[in-house]
């Protein structure tokens, strides 16, 4: 993977304790096969650029600003170092307001994973102090974090020698769930049917394992651009494979109870492939 | 009960050999709130885009513009939307349950947009059948299907009635944690300094709910734009004082509002930078917490 970039540089402040810290993305899209966009009709690359929207002039890059619109077509500029100046802690320290249980924040709001360490020798051990007390208490961390030009609800989970820290959705991100599972019964299972369906999860129940999360299409992707790199031009197109047929649905508890069943029995056994109507 | 919005996806869940109808709804939506344009700082007008022929520097029209992959400089293969499209297996709209995993085993980081799974037509029975036995055994599903033209891992887990399904990063995109922590050096605090820590960590624990959360920024920005406007310089801010380590079994007391004078051997031979601390104590006390309205009468009274 391509050399993680410091992305965030700052403190870390438990109370009285305060420590310089880094921070990257936990996720790169630098792996993905990534493509470009061409002209079809020289081949060359295109890119973009921005023209003055009044004099259609090419504005050059150290010409480009933020404008904050005070009035019509009225634009104050403001750099990114005043931007840095804005009035709030949270721009550049993690202080931690409150810890709580782990696993009692629920997982839709989690946004995205961030590792923080240490930036320097000097915090190194007030660094493991607050980790280590988090992985002994259980808890997380709920502090706030100006990141992109808004300040968010961030999430710290001790990991390794390591922190994550999450930044969490706002009220406004996350949909109300009633409104989707308020339908739902509430379970009136049958015991016969419960324990069939608790033994087939214990039978296929795996640990976790990154080979779950492969990709197969950009393997595939790959493997087309290095046929076309050999064969310059002879683009033989991969047809697409038949279409299945939809699957029908498991509807009432006769058929649930023999799927299960046959769900038993073809993982222990592997013989009947047949399709449940 | 009407569902809001539409589904994002219709399909099927098949656990073992049990198939069920399903809908996929996005839980999430992401909100914007200040936006900035970008302008040109010559002439103050905003710019817009234009996309053009990397060598004449003409527009290129939207109908010419296709995939190219890098092979090396300035070297591009050409890829077609069907070429592009036949790499997608072709969907049989079936969530497919590959495996069952402990829910404290999951690796979080892998997470990308959840989405609420409801029953969809009469699916209701096995659907609460596979809610109701994952929540007993406390796992979560490892499902794949092709979604939004792309084969995609997703997990499943119970949520209050229903179950979410949550979109997972692959491997590639997710960097190892190891390898990110691999720097910082192995220590592993204990005694006292952890005892402190942990005490921290019991005054400060509570409850948090996200969606109380308020952005402040745009209120502390609207700040910045009017002290701009007015023509007032900007304040440069000193950055937090960091704690060396030989101050931080200090600090973790005072945070803990533990008496430094409860150990009264060590202190005085070199510690305590200001000797005779109940004073000192407070004051730092003072300056960093908010048990000012206290303090500050007791404070005095010393001064004088």
């Amino acid at each position: 993977m391509a050399p993680p970039r410091p992305y965030w540089k700052g403190y870390l402040k438990l109370s009285l304790v305060t420590c310089p810290v880094s921070m990257m993305p936990a996720t790169s899209e630098s792996e993905k096969v990534r493509f470009h966009t061409l002209n079809r009709k020289t081949n060359n690359r295109v890119v973009s650029r921005y023209v003055d929207a009044e004099t259609g002039k090419e504005v050059d890059e150290e010409d480009e600003a933020k404008g904050y619109e005070r009035g019509e077509n009225d634009f104050l500029v403001i750099e990114d170092e005043e931007l840095e100046s804005v009035a709030l802690e949270s721009a550049r320290t993690i202080d931690i307001e409150k810890f709580v249980s782990r696993n009692t924040i629920e997982w839709v709001w989690l946004e995205k994973p961030h590792y923080l360490s240490p930036s320097d020798e000097v915090g190194h051990e007030a660094f493991s102090v607050v980790r280590d007390a988090m992985e002994a208490e259980k808890v997380v961390g709920i502090s706030r974090l100006v990141l992109g030009r808004r300040e968010r609800a961030v999430m710290l989970e001790p990991c390794g020698k390591g922190i994550v820290v999450w930044t969490l959705r706002y009220g406004d991100e996350v949909r109300k769930a009633e409104n989707y599972f308020g339908d739902i019964g509430d379970g009136d299972n049958d015991p016969k049917l419960m324990s069939l369906v608790t033994s087939l999860i214990e039978e296929r129940s795996k640990p976790w394992n990154p080979d779950m999360v492969q990709d197969p299409v950009q393997e595939k992707l790959k493997a087309i651009i290095e046929s076309k790199r050999k064969s310059a031009k002879k683009g033989a197109k991969p047809k697409g494979k038949g279409k299945d047929e939809e699957p029908a649905y498991t509807g009432n508890v006769i058929d649930l109870m023999s799927a299960l069943k046959k769900s038993l029995e073809t993982k222990s056994g592997g013989k009947s492939r047949r399709r449940i109507n | 009960m009407a569902v809001p919005g539409r589904a994002q996806w219709k399909g099927y869940i098949r656990f073992g050999e049990v198939t069920a109808p399903v809908a996929l709804y996005t839980a999430t939506s992401t909100s914007e709130r200040i936006s900035f344009h970008t302008v040109n700082r010559e002439t103050g007008n905003r710019v817009r885009r234009e996309f053009v022929d990397s060598a004449t520097g003409k527009p290129v029209e939207k109908e010419d513009q296709v995939k190219g992959y890098e092979l090396d400089n300035d070297r591009y293969v050409v890829l077609e939307p069907e070429e592009v499209a036949a790499a997608v297996p072709e969907s049989d709209k079936t969530l497919r349950v590959q495996a069952f995993i402990s829910c404290d085993d999951i690796d979080k980081v892998y997470f990308d947009r959840p989405y609420y799974l409801t029953p969809d037509k009469m699916g209701t029975e096995a659907y609460a059948l596979l809610r109701d036995g994952m929540h007993k055994k406390k796992v979560a599903a490892i499902a794949q299907t092709v979604l939004f033209r792309r084969m995609r891992t997703v997990l499943v887990r119970t949520h209050e009635k229903g179950l979410i399904a949550t979109t997972l990063n692959f491997d590639y995109e997710v960097r190892s944690a190891k390898e990110a922590f691999k720097e910082i050096p192995e220590i592993k605090i204990k005694g006292e300094m952890l005892d402190l820590a942990k005490h921290i960590i019991g005054i400060k624990k509570g409850t948090f709910s996200a969606d109380e959360f308020d952005d402040r920024y745009e209120a502390a920005l609207a700040e910045l734009i009017k002290a701009k406007m007015e023509g007032k310089t900007l304040p440069k801010r000193a950055p937090p004082k960091v704690s060396k380590p030989n101050e931080l079994l200090e600090a973790l007391r005072q945070s803990a509002g533990i008496k430094a004078a409860a150990e009264p051997k060590r202190r005085a031979s070199k510690a305590a930078p200001k000797g005779r601390s109940k004073a000192t104590r407070s004051a730092a006390a003072k300056a960093k917490t908010k048990t000012a309205a206290k303090s500050a009468p007791a404070q005095r009274r010393r001064a004088s």
